[in-house]
C-alpha cells in the first residue's frame, strides 16, 4: 500500500531533482508513495509567534488530510516542509489551544494522529540499513561523502525528535556507510548554511558556505549530501559564483541524499534529476 | 409551487415577503428593486449577481448567485456587484507557461495561507485554494483544469486575507495552456492554409448561384457523417 | 426536486430506454419540414405579428414586441440635446460589450484606431457570454467550407442571404485560429486536434466546444485579450441614440450613465454597432434564455437612422428549455445534450423526433407532441417533454454528463434533479433574434458610417439559425466590422453633428398618433411580479 507523499512546492520547481530521486529511489526499495491529491504550500516557515494560528493552518490542513488515508504516516522530504509539518503536528498534540484553535477553524477532529516521517527514517526503520546494504552495487566504493544536515531536519530539537541525538545526528552517515561509500565526521554538518539571507546579506551567506565546504574538504570529503533544498542551493550554486572571483577555488559536488543512493542502487541516471546541479557530480560519480 | 408560501427575506436588513422558492434575483425584483448592477445574464454564467446571506442562529456566511440561489425564511442577504481586483496586463504570445511567469505578473500568490475561504464561499462549488496552490507552484495546466468553472464573480477575492485575485490567476493560467501548453490544431492550420489560396472559392461561388430548388436538392441528398 | 408524480412518470421512460437506445428516429425532409413549421411555429402563429406604420421597413409584419419597439420615440429630445459639447472624440465608437463588440473593438485596435467600448452592463454580460453549445467550422478533413454553405442555408430556409454565408464559412477557420492563438481553452484531443460533435442540422461534426462553457470561455478570453490591450470601456453607458453629421453619415453616439442619470456625447468617425438580440421582449409571451440586457436597442437605434431590417419577423426558439423546475423555466438546456446522444421523449416513453434537426423543425414538433397530440408532461408552467438525459452516460461512459456538461449538471443539481441519473423536462424557450440590421459582407448597412455585427444584425441566417453558428457569425462579422471600420476612418471627416433623423422620426410618430412609448428600453422592467 502506498505511503501518502507530500511533495512541497519547491520540489515541483527549483527542486525537482529532490522529488525525482525520492521517487525513484523509494520505489526501487519498493516502498510506494502517493502523491496527496490536492495540496497547498505548507506554510514554509513555521511561525514563531505562539498565537499565530493562521500559519499553521495550511500545515494542519495537510496533516489532516493524510490522516484520512489509510497509512497513518505522511512522508515529506524536503527539509523546510519536515520541519514545519512536524513542529504543526507537535503543537496540535501537545498544545490545547493549538489544537482547538487550528481544528474548530478546519471543523475537523484532529490530535496529532499522522506521523510524519522522513525519507531518511524509512531507509532506517522500513528498509533497514543492513537489508540496504546488501541490495546496493559497489559504484560508490572508496567515496568519501559529507553529510550536512543544516537545521530545519532536527531543530529544535525537542519538537523534532530527530535521530537520537539532534545536535550530532548520524542517520545520513550511517547511509553513507550502507551505501557502500565512506562517510567522514564534521563538525559543520548541523552549522546554518545562511538559509534566506541569501537574498538580503549574500555576503554573510558566502561566509557560512565557505566555512562548512572547506570544513568539509578539510576532512577529505568529495561530496555533500543534504535533503534540504535551500541548503543544497547555497552550498551549490555558492560555489559558481565562488570560483568567479577565486580560480583556484576547488569545487565540491554537492547532491541530495536521494542522487547519490540512486546511483548506489543502479537507478538510470535520468531519473535523478542531476542536470540541475551547478557543480557538476557526474565526473566523481563515474569515477 | 413558488407563489404558493411567502417568506420574509432581508435585502440589506430590510424585509421583504416575497415567494418561496424563486431565485434571489427574482425575489429582490418582486420586492420592487429594478437591478442596474448585480445582473447580467440572469443564467448563472456572468458572476454579475454574486451573493452573501446569513441566517438566524448560525454563524456561517453562506454565498450564491442571485440568478440561481433560492430565497429561503430568514435570510439577509447582500449583493457583492463589485470588489476592486488587481490586474496585470501582458502580452501572451510572448510569455512561457512556467512558474516565474506566474510570479512576474501575481506574486501575491506566494502570501495565500491556505485558510480556504475562498473555497468557501466560491458560488460555483470550485476548489479555488487548491488551483492557486497549483498555480503558486507553477502547475499551470491544473490551474487552468481546476479554475475552468471560474465565472469571474469575485467574491474569493473578497475574502482572502493575503489579497491575491484568483481568478485573474486562473485566466492566465488558461490562456497559457491552451496557448502554449496544448499543441494547435493541425487540421485547422492546414484548413485555413487551404482558405488563404483560394481553395474553396470556386465550389462556393458555384453554391452562391445556385436557386433554392437546386440547392434543396442538393441538400437533402448530402450525405451525413454519423 | 421531481413530484411523486414527475418520479413515477421517469419509470415509463426508463422502461423504453433500452429499446430505444437502438433506434434512430427517421429524419424529415424540407417538404415535411415546412408543413410542421407552419402548422405549429410560434412564427406562424395567428395575431402573433402586427405591420410596423413607419420607416425603412413600412408595410412589414413583424412580431407586436418589436413593433411596439420601433413605433417608439427617442429617449433624448433633440431639441434639448447640447451637441456642441463633445465628452468623447475617437475613431471609431463601438456599442455593445458582447463578443461581437469585442471582436470589433479588437480588430479595430489592431487596424489602428482609437476605439471607445461602451456598453450597458458589465463587459461581457452578454449573450455571448451564456452560450453553451458550441460554435461551428469546417476545419476537419471530411468537412469543407462549403459543406458548411449547404447546412447552414438548408437551415435558414435557403433565404440566407448568399454572399454573407460564404463569408461566415470562409472565415470560420480563421476565426477559430484566432481564438487559439489568444489561448481559449476548446475541448482538444492531447495532440491538439479539436474534439468536435454534431449540432442540430449539421452534416458533419464540426462543433467545436469547451465543455459547455463555450462562450464563456471565448468571452472571457476575448475580454482579457482587449484588456491587454488597452482597449477603453465604458460600463453601465448605453448608446440611446445614434448621431449624424451634416452629411449624413452616422458621427457617434449619445450614451446614458445609467448610474449618474448623465448623457455622454460620442464623436466618432465610425459606428459598430454589436448589441445583441432581443430574447428580453418576450416575444409571444414566452420566457427567454437571453441575458438581462437583450432588449433590441441596435435595431431601433440604427433604424431612426435609416438603416433596413431583415427577417426580424423570423423568432428562434430553443426546443429545449427548462421547464421544470420552475425557479429556472426559460433557462438553456444546450443542444450539446441531444448532441451527445439524449432523445426526446413524450409521456407514453416513446420518441417522438429526430433529436438533431434543426431548431425550427424540432421545437415545432415539441410543440405538436404537447398540444395536437397531447403526449406531454403537466408542469406548473404549462407543458413539457422528456428530454432522456442519462443516456449520455450509458452511450459515453458514467461521468461524462459532469465532464461535459458542468454547467449544466451545475444548474439542475442546485434544484435536487441529477440529470445524469433521470431526465429532464424541457419546452422550446425564446432564444435567438434571428435576423436584424441588414448587412453586406463588410458588415455595412446603406447608411454611411454605421456599421452592425453579430445578434443584432440579419441575413446571415435566414429564417433560422444553426446552432454553433452564431457565436461564429459575431466573430466573423465583428472582426470584419472592425477591420473595415479601421481602414474607412482614415478617409472620414465628421462634419457637424445632428440629431435630424431621430427629430424626423418623433414627428412622424406625432403624425401616426404614435407618441407614447419611448425606446431603446435599455433594462426590462420586472418589479413587483415574478417574471423574466
Ligand atoms: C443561453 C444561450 C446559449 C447560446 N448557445 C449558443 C451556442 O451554443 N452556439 C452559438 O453559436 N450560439 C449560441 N447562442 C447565441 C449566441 O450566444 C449569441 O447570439 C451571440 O453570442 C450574440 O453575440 P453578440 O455580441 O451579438 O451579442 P451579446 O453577446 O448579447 O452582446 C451584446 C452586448 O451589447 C450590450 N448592449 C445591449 N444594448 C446596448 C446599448 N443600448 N448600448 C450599449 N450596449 C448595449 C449588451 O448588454 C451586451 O453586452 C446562445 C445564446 C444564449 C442566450
Ligand atoms: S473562483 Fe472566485 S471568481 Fe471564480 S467563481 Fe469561484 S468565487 Fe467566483
Ligand atoms: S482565501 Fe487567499 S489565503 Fe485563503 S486559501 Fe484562498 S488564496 Fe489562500
Ligand atoms: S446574473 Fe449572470 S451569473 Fe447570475
Amino acid at each position: 500500500m502506498a505511503i501518502p507523499y507530500f511533495p512541497g512546492c519547491t520540489l515541483k520547481t527549483k527542486a525537482t531533482g529532490l522529488d525525482d530521486s525520492t521517487r525513484a529511489t523509494l520505489a526501487a526499495l519498493g516502498l510506494e508513495v502517493a502523491e496527496l491529491p490536492e495540496w497547498t504550500c505548507c506554510g514554509t516557515v513555521y511561525p514563531l509567534a505562539q498565537d499565530n494560528y493562521m500559519g499553521k493552518v495550511a500545515a494542519a490542513r495537510i496533516l489532516i488530510n493524510a490522516s484520512k488515508e489509510d497509512d497513518g504516516r505522511l512522508v515529506t522530504v524536503c527539509s523546510f516542509c519536515y520541519n514545519v509539518l512536524k513542529r504543526v503536528n507537535h503543537a496540535i498534540k501537545n498544545d490545547e489551544e493549538t489544537r482547538t484553535k487550528l481544528t474548530q477553524f478546519l471543523e475537523e477532529e484532529y490530535a496529532g494522529e499522522t506521523k510524519l516521517v522522513h525519507p531518511l527514517e524509512l531507509l532506517r526503520d522500513d528498509v533497514g540499513f543492513d537489508t540496504l546494504q546488501k541490495k546496493v552495487n559497489n559504484k560508490l566504493k572508496g567515496i568519501k561523502v559529507a553529510s550536512y544536515y543544516g537545521c530545519m531536519l532536527s531543530r529544535p530539537a525537542a519538537e523534532m525528535q530527530f535521530d537520537e541525538e539532534s545536535e550530532n545526528p548520524t542517520v545520513m552517515e550511517d547511509l553513507v556507510s550502507a551505501m557502500g561509500a565512506e562517510a567522514v565526521d564534521f563538525k559543520y554538518k548541523t552549522t546554518c548554511c545562511g538559509s534566506y539571507q541569501v537574498m538580503k546579506t549574500y555576503d554573510l551567506v558566502v561566509k557560512k558556505v565557505r566555512e562548512i565546504l572547506e570544513g568539509a574538504k578539510a576532512k577529505g570529503a568529495q561530496v555533500i549530501i543534504t535533503s534540504c533544498p535551500l541548503c543544497q542551493f547555497n552550498l551549490d550554486w555558492i560555489q559558481e559564483k565562488i570560483a568567479e572571483e577565486d580560480s583556484s577555488f576547488d569545487k565540491i559536488p554537492v547532491l541530495y541524499f536521494t542522487q547519490l543512493l540512486g546511483v548506489a542502487l543502479d537507478v538510470p541516471v535520468e531519473k535523478l534529476g542531476l542536470e540541475k546541479n551547478y557543480v557538476d557530480p557526474k565526473p566523481l560519480l563515474q569515477g | 409551487m413558488p407563489e404558493e408560501k411567502m417568506v420574509n427575506i432581508y435585502i440589506m436588513n430590510k424585509q421583504y415577503e416575497v415567494p418561496a422558492g424563486v431565485t434571489i434575483m427574482k425575489a429582490m425584483e418582486f420586492a420592487g428593486y429594478q437591478f442596474v448592477r448585480g445582473c447580467g445574464c440572469r443564467g448563472g454564467f456572468c458572476g454579475a449577481c454574486g451573493t452573501v446571506y446569513r441566517k438566524p442562529g448560525d454563524f456561517r456566511l453562506r454565498s450564491g448567485l442571485a440568478c440561481q440561489l433560492q430565497a429561503e425564511e430568514g435570510m439577509y442577504l447582500a449583493q457583492i456587484p463589485f470588489y476592486p481586483a488587481n490586474r496585470s496586463t501582458y502580452d501572451l504570445q510572448e510569455l512561457t507557461p512556467e512558474l516565474s511567469t506566474i510570479l512576474t505578473h501575481y506574486p501575491e500568490v506566494t502570501r495565500c495561507l491556505g485558510c480556504n475561504q475562498c473555497t468557501k464561499i466560491c458560488p460555483q462549488g470550485l476548489d479555488v485554494m487548491d488551483y492557486i496552490a497549483a498555480a503558486q507552484r507553477g502547475d499551470v495546466e491544473k490551474a487552468a483544469h481546476m479554475s475552468f468553472d471560474c465565472i469571474m464573480c469575485g467574491l474569493c477575492v473578497s475574502r482572502c486575507p493575503a489579497e491575491i485575485v484568483h481568478y485573474n490567476v486562473g485566466i492566465l493560467c488558461r490562456r497559457l495552456y491552451g496557448r502554449h501548453i496544448i499543441p494547435k490544431a493541425e487540421h485547422l492550420a492546414k484548413r485555413v492554409e487551404e482558405i488563404k489560396s483560394g481553395k474553396f472559392d470556386g465550389e462556393l461561388n458555384d453554391l452562391m448561384g445556385k436557386s433554392q430548388e437546386e440547392l434543396t436538392k442538393i441538400y437533402d441528398d448530402r450525405d451525413m457523417e454519423q | 426536486m421531481y413530484t411523486a408524480e414527475m418520479l413515477e412518470l421517469i419509470k415509463v421512460v426508463e422502461q423504453t430506454r433500452e429499446k430505444r437506445m437502438s433506434e434512430t428516429f427517421p429524419r424529415i425532409n424540407v417538404e415535411e419540414k415546412n408543413k410542421l413549421l407552419r402548422g405549429f411555429h410560434p412564427d406562424y402563429m395567428d395575431g402573433a405579428m402586427r405591420p410596423v406604420q413607419l420607416g425603412p421597413n413600412k408595410g412589414d409584419a413583424l412580431p407586436h414586441e418589436h413593433v411596439d419597439i420601433l413605433e417608439s420615440r427617442s429617449w433624448v429630445d433633440p431639441a434639448d440635446v447640447d451637441l456642441e459639447k463633445i465628452d468623447f472624440d475617437v475613431d471609431v465608437l463601438v456599442i455593445g460589450g458582447g463578443g461581437a463588440g469585442t471582436s470589433a473593438a479588437i480588430m479595430a485596435a489592431e487596424g489602428g484606431a482609437d476605439v471607445l467600448m461602451a456598453t450597458k452592463l458589465r463587459h461581457g454580460d452578454a449573450n455571448t457570454m451564456m452560450a453553451e453549445g458550441g460554435i461551428q467550422a469546417a476545419d476537419k478533413e471530411n468537412d469543407s467550407p462549403p459543406i458548411h454553405y449547404l447546412d447552414v442555408m438548408g437551415g435558414g430556409g435557403f433565404l440566407n442571404i448568399p454572399e454573407l454565408v460564404s463569408a461566415l464559412v470562409s472565415d470560420a477557420p480563421i476565426c477559430i485560429e484566432w481564438l487559439e492563438n489568444f489561448g481559449a481553452m476548446f475541448s482538444k484531443f492531447p495532440d491538439g486536434t479539436m474534439n468536435t460533435i454534431h449540432g442540430g442540422g449539421t452534416s458533419r461534426r464540426r462543433m467545436h466546444f469547451a465543455h459547455d462553457y463555450t462562450g464563456a470561455e471565448i468571452m472571457r478570453t476575448l475580454r482579457d485579450e482587449a484588456r491587454n490591450r488597452g482597449v477603453k470601456v465604458l460600463e453601465f453607458a448605453p448608446a440611446v441614440e445614434l448621431l449624424k453629421d451634416d452629411q449624413g453619415q452616422v458621427a457617434g453616439a449619445i450614451l446614458y450613465n445609467m448610474e449618474t442619470e448623465k448623457y455622454y456625447i460620442v464623436r466618432a468617425k465610425a459606428v459598430i454597432m454589436a448589441t445583441g438580440g432581443s430574447g428580453r421582449l418576450h416575444i409571444n409571451e414566452s420566457p427567454t434564455t437571453n441575458h438581462y440586457g437583450a432588449t433590441a436597442d441596435g435595431i431601433i437605434m440604427s433604424y431612426r437612422a435609416g438603416a433596413k431590417l431583415a427577417f426580424l419577423n423570423a423568432t428562434q426558439f430553443h426546443p429545449t428549455g427548462v421547464a421544470f423546475p420552475e425557479q429556472v423555466v426559460g433557462q438553456l438546456v444546450t443542444e450539446k445534450v441531444r448532441g451527445l446522444g439524449a432523445q426526446l421523449v413524450n409521456i407514453e416513453g416513446e420518441q417522438f423526433f429526430y433529436p438533431l434537426e434543426t431548431r425550427d423543425a424540432v421545437s415545432s414538433a415539441i410543440i405538436r407532441e404537447c398540444r395536437e397530440r397531447g403526449k406531454g408532461l403537466t408542469v406548473p408552467s404549462g407543458s413539457g417533454v422528456w428530454l432522456d438525459s442519462p443516456m449520455i452516460d450509458i452511450i459515453h461512459g458514467k461521468g461524462t454528463v459532469q465532464e461535459e456538461l458542468p454547467a449544466m449538471f451545475r444548474m439542475f443539481d442546485n434544484f435536487g434533479i441529477k440529470m445524469d441519473e433521470t431526465p429532464i423536462i424541457i419546452y422550446p424557450t425564446l432564444h435567438y433574434q434571428n435576423g436584424g440590421v441588414l448587412i453586406n459582407d463588410k458588415a455595412e448597412t446603406e447608411i454611411e458610417g454605421l456599421y452592425i455585427a453579430g445578434e443584432c444584425a440579419g441575413g446571415v441566417h435566414g429564417r433560422n439559425r444553426l446552432m454553433g453558428n452564431s457565436l461564429l457569425d459575431i466573430l466573423v462579422f465583428g472582426r470584419r466590422a472592425g477591420m473595415n471600420a479601421a481602414e474607412k476612418i482614415k478617409n472620414v471627416k465628421v462634419g457637424k453633428l445632428n440629431l435630424e433623423h431621430a427629430a424626423e422620426y418623433n414627428q412622424e410618430l406625432d403624425k401616426l398618433g404614435l407618441n407614447e412609448r419611448v425606446s431603446p428600453i435599455l433594462i426590462p422592467d420586472y418589479r413587483y411580479k415574478i417574471s423574466g
